[in-house]
């Protein structure tokens, strides 16, 4: 053998050892090349931030701290209203200028344009304020997604942002999406708020039982009855109070406890600032209802017996499982606004399962095919055609591996139809080899000339291929970007593997100091 | 073993019965297009697709009762007592199919009333029951939820093997006496097992339509440059028209096998177009080659007809493997990628057929329009202007 064919030898086995290595299954990494969702069953899900949600909330906040400077700062307060999800009009009091108000909004409110409208100011969030505003909330949003996630066990879970307010969440091996949804939505803002009154069976009849001094100041909030298996068995509805002196951000860590009779409850515990606000509100509200609201929702309105500091039990008749999850979200932090699901995938694990045996056993068959379609054309240059092929196939499944790209069942499509490419690369070459044979050339001239006069073509149609395939990858979304993937990695190979190995190959068997008169093609 | 001995085709000579033949069926699809519309799937038409797997025959009649709106059809095979219901898009967005699905659960299985449903739910719930119920008596400890969900999983995992449990028997074998009592007791067989379940609210489908349709005219224009820029303008053009063949016979089989059109098939279709022109260029390649090597002048036809000729074995042999590929995909791949195998079957034969006949006639249709165009064009260089009334005919540049 000389130098030449033993250089590439050399390199094509190195090539060979590593990507081998990468598709063997070992101890660490029992999987090496991943499966997409279609084919492992799991949850894609791509939610929309409710971003809006949170300006509102700072358009609330910022018109209760005008209304809380003007009282410090002994200035008569101004009655505030919100206009929009950016926006909230100050009212002044008869006889009022608004130059202290806006001295107000320029100290305190400097992420507010002020613009002044006869007696009244209206506030506007800044573009830049509020931009920043929707980005924090996406990307708190998406940790507090990832702490859930993780809490929940699922491994190698993915979550991205995707555009100004979306977060795309793909959780492969879920087998139980309905309760993994319910956890990544429940916004788990909870509130511990005053009762004002009486529950009632009806809204209305719980608003006319308030004392009409406290209407303005009072929420009417539902509260679901439950059995003891956690079923609603109906819904009473109760006033609280508007005010929430302490909230979710208070609490330090959740879980679930035994309670008196060995029902589940859900122990809590405030951090150092949490624990006095809560102590003093409970302090000053001995004998009263503490509502603690989840959600817009009461889970339950106790009684509260003395002066709580530090810890706290939230009793409700929860299931083990639901005082299971609502510790969890509690721990993992609230959502800073509501989800909305814009797009669900969920592939049980069953038909995952049906999919890649029936995938796995069309490439097979489908391989095999082919394989005995090229051997009973070229015979023995229908080996040396198979051999490219199977290195082809090693080559494309080591990079898929390195790459950690997922192997989707568009993506295994898109393997078979890179093989046919690559099928495709040997018989361009094999036919131009027989028709210099026909032309009369020798064994070795007519190897030389077909590999060379085959090269231009075999460039040019991998050529359109990729540029193509690159599009896709750009542009298409899901299956085509898959496919794309599988497209992108195959063609490269196929063009080192025709060239490269193929040709090593003949150089092998045929070589040019035999000067072979016969060539099995 | 060889195909064709020194084939000698003429090609060009068939090309307007093929370009009829092609117009004819592009017609028809376009007839099934305007009279039934295209079965848009949700990926953009929105709306909600459910897969369910019944114990037994799928109560359809109660399924069609339940859900008005939706089609329900039989999924896979009649053995698999599976269906697949979808549901047409609606206004608002949210978890549309996850929202049904529990209402069907609750609907169909009126015995749940607080019990474990071992066909619905997954291994984590089982795992919670479990380990409350403690029939091991493993205490309350890290260890003892591990021992408990991996039992949970066994189960799970059992039940993805069997696709559907239709004895709780199955499910409970193998496990501890005490285990399969807390499963007898607090579990239950329901009807159905969830195979599949997708949503695609009005803004995504919308996205996903958009997305689509540029990744398909961009990547067919960029081949077509790349196509003009490496040979000539007319090949250029002749290999566009025929992407945009070949995905209006795909889309008129697609039309008449009434398949639904969905990302997957978008693949697909891109999928033969990248095949086809690959024949294409092949084709295109050997024209360059021999108008370097041949010296006695011969029109675009001749060259096209030899050039094909020439590569006609490898055209075959190509297309015939990768058809090979497809039959065993199309066999066996499963209900999942039938759409996806469908299209590319009938784009193998469709892209084969372009590439010989429709390609070749375009190119000298475009060539003989040239032609004709070129003296008359030549003519109509004389430019009357104010100043000068009559110029000297100008050459065209070539």
């Amino acid at each position: 053998m000389n130098r030449n064919i033993l250089w590439k030898v050399v390199v094509i086995l190195a090539v060979l050892a590593v990507f081998t290595v990468a598709i063997i299954p070992t101890q660490n990494n029992p999987e090496p090349i991943k499966r997409g969702l279609d084919l492992k069953g799991g949850t894609q899900l791509v939610m929309k931030v409710n971003v809006n949600e949170a300006s509102r909330l700072e358009v609330d906040q910022a018109a209760n701290s005008l209304r809380t400077q003007a009282q410090a700062q002994n200035i008569p307060v101004p009655a505030t209203r919100r206009i929009s999800d950016m926006a909230f009009v100050a009212t002044m009091p008869a006889g009022v200028g608004t130059g202290q108000y806006e001295r107000i909004a320029r100290d305190f409110l400097p992420s507010f344009d002020v613009a002044k409208a006869g007696n009244d100011l209206r506030f506007t969030i800044k573009s830049a304020a509020l931009q920043t505003l929707h980005r924090d909330t996406v990307e708190q949003a998406k940790e507090a997604i990832d702490r859930r996630v993780n809490a929940l066990g699922v491994t190698e879970p993915i979550i991205v942002t995707e555009g100004e307010d979306r977060i795309n969440i793909q959780l492969p091996g879920v087998d139980d999406p309905a309760r993994v949804k319910d956890i990544i939505k429940t916004t788990a803002q909870l509130q511990f708020r005053m009762v004002e009154g009486a529950a009632a069976p009806t809204a209305e009849a719980a608003y006319a039982a308030v004392p009409a001094a406290m209407r303005e100041q009072v929420d009417i909030l539902p509260m679901n009855d439950e059995d003891d298996m956690g079923r609603v068995t109906g819904t009473q509805f109760i006033p609280v109070n508007k005010n929430v002196p302490v909230s979710g951000r208070d609490l330090k860590n959740a879980r679930v406890q035994k309670g008196r009779v060995g029902e589940p409850v859900i122990g809590f515990s405030f951090t150092p600032d949490g624990s006095p606000k809560f102590g003093e509100l409970t302090g000053a509200n001995i004998n009263r209802q503490l509502a603690i609201v989840l959600d817009n929702k009461v889970v339950s309105a106790p009684n509260i017996n003395s002066r709580i500091d530090g810890e706290g039990v939230i009793e409700g008749s929860f299931t083990q499982q639901q005082a299971a999850d609502l510790s969890l979200v509690l721990r993992s932090g609230s959502l800073p606004a509501s989800l909305t699901t814009l797009e669900e995938r969920t592939v049980g694990p069953s038909l995952g399962r049906d999919s890649i045996r029936q995938g796995f056993m069309a490439s097979a068959i489908g391989f095999a095919l082919l394989v005995l379609a090229i051997i009973a054309y070229y015979r023995g240059a229908g080996v040396n055609a198979v051999l490219a092929l199977l290195l082809n196939l090693i080559i494309l499944l080591g990079m898929m591996a390195y790459f950690k790209a997922a192997l989707t069942l568009p993506g295994i499509a898109g393997i078979v139809l890179t093989l046919g490419m690559a099928v495709d690369s040997n018989v361009l070459v094999f036919e131009r080899i027989r028709e210099e044979m026909r032309e009369g050339k020798t064994v070795r001239a007519s190897i030389d000339q077909g590999f060379s006069r085959a090269f231009a073509t075999i460039i040019d149609t991998h050529l359109t291929t990729i540029i193509s395939a690159l599009f896709l990858f750009q542009f298409g979304t899901g299956p085509i970007k898959g496919f794309a993937v599988t497209l992108l990695i195959g063609l490269s190979a196929s063009v080192f593997t025709a060239f490269f190995v193929s040709r090593m190959i003949f150089d092998i068997v045929y070589k040019p100091t035999d000067r072979p008169k016969e060539l099995s093609i | 073993m060889r195909i064709f001995d020194n084939p000698n085709y003429d090609f060009i000579k068939y090309r307007w019965h093929a370009t009829i033949f092609s117009l004819i069926l592009i017609g028809i699809g376009l007839a099934v297009f305007l009279t039934r519309g295209v079965n848009l799937g949700i990926d953009f038409a929105g709306g909600a697709n459910i897969v369910l797997k019944f114990r037994q025959d799928p109560p359809i009649a109660e399924l069609r009762s339940k859900l008005p709106a939706a089609t329900i059809q039989q999924y896979g095979a009649a053995k698999d007592n599976s269906v697949l219901i979808r549901l047409p898009q609606q206004k608002g967005e949210g978890d549309y199919a996850g929202a049904v699905v529990e209402q069907l659960h609750k609907d169909l299985n009126p015995e749940a009333a607080g019990k474990h449903d071992l066909n619905y739910l997954g291994s984590d719930r089982l795992a919670a029951l479990l380990t409350q119920a403690d029939p091991d008596n493993r205490g309350s400890n890290p260890a003892a939820l591990e021992h408990y969900r991996a039992t949970a999983k066994r189960i799970i995992d059992r039940r993805s093997e069997l696709g559907i449990f239709t004895a709780i028997a199955q499910a409970t074998q193998g496990l501890s006496s005490g285990a399969a009592r807390v499963v007898n007791e607090r579990a239950f067989i329901g009807d159905f097992n969830l195979l599949n379940q997708e949503t695609v609210g009005p803004q995504v489908g919308g996205q996903l339509q958009k997305r689509a349709f540029w990744a398909i005219i961009l990547s067919s224009l960029a081949m077509g440059i790349y196509i003009w820029l490496r040979f000539d303008f007319v090949f250029g053009v002749a290999a566009m028209i025929c992407i945009v063949h070949d995905v209006l016979i795909a889309m008129t089989f697609l039309l008449l096998l009434n398949l639904e059109f969905s990302l997957n098939v978008v693949a697909a279709i891109l999928t033969i177009v990248g095949y086809s022109v690959n024949d294409t260029v092949v084709t295109y390649d050997r024209v360059r080659e021999n108008r370097r090597k041949i010296k006695k002048p011969m029109s675009l036809a001749e060259h096209l007809n030899l050039a094909m000729n020439q590569t006609l074995s490898r055209t075959i042999l190509t297309a015939g493997t990768v058809f090979l590929v497809l039959l065993a995909m199309l066999a066996f791949g499963g209900e999942v990628i039938r759409g996806f195998s469908w299209i590319l079957t009938i784009g193998v034969v469709s892209g084969t057929y372009s590439t010989l006949l429709i390609v070749p006639a375009v190119a000298v249709a475009w060539d003989n329009w040239q032609q004709r165009r070129r003296p008359a064009a030549a003519a109509s260089r004389v430019e009357p202007t104010r100043e000068v009334p009559s110029t000297p005919v100008r050459k065209r540049a070539s």
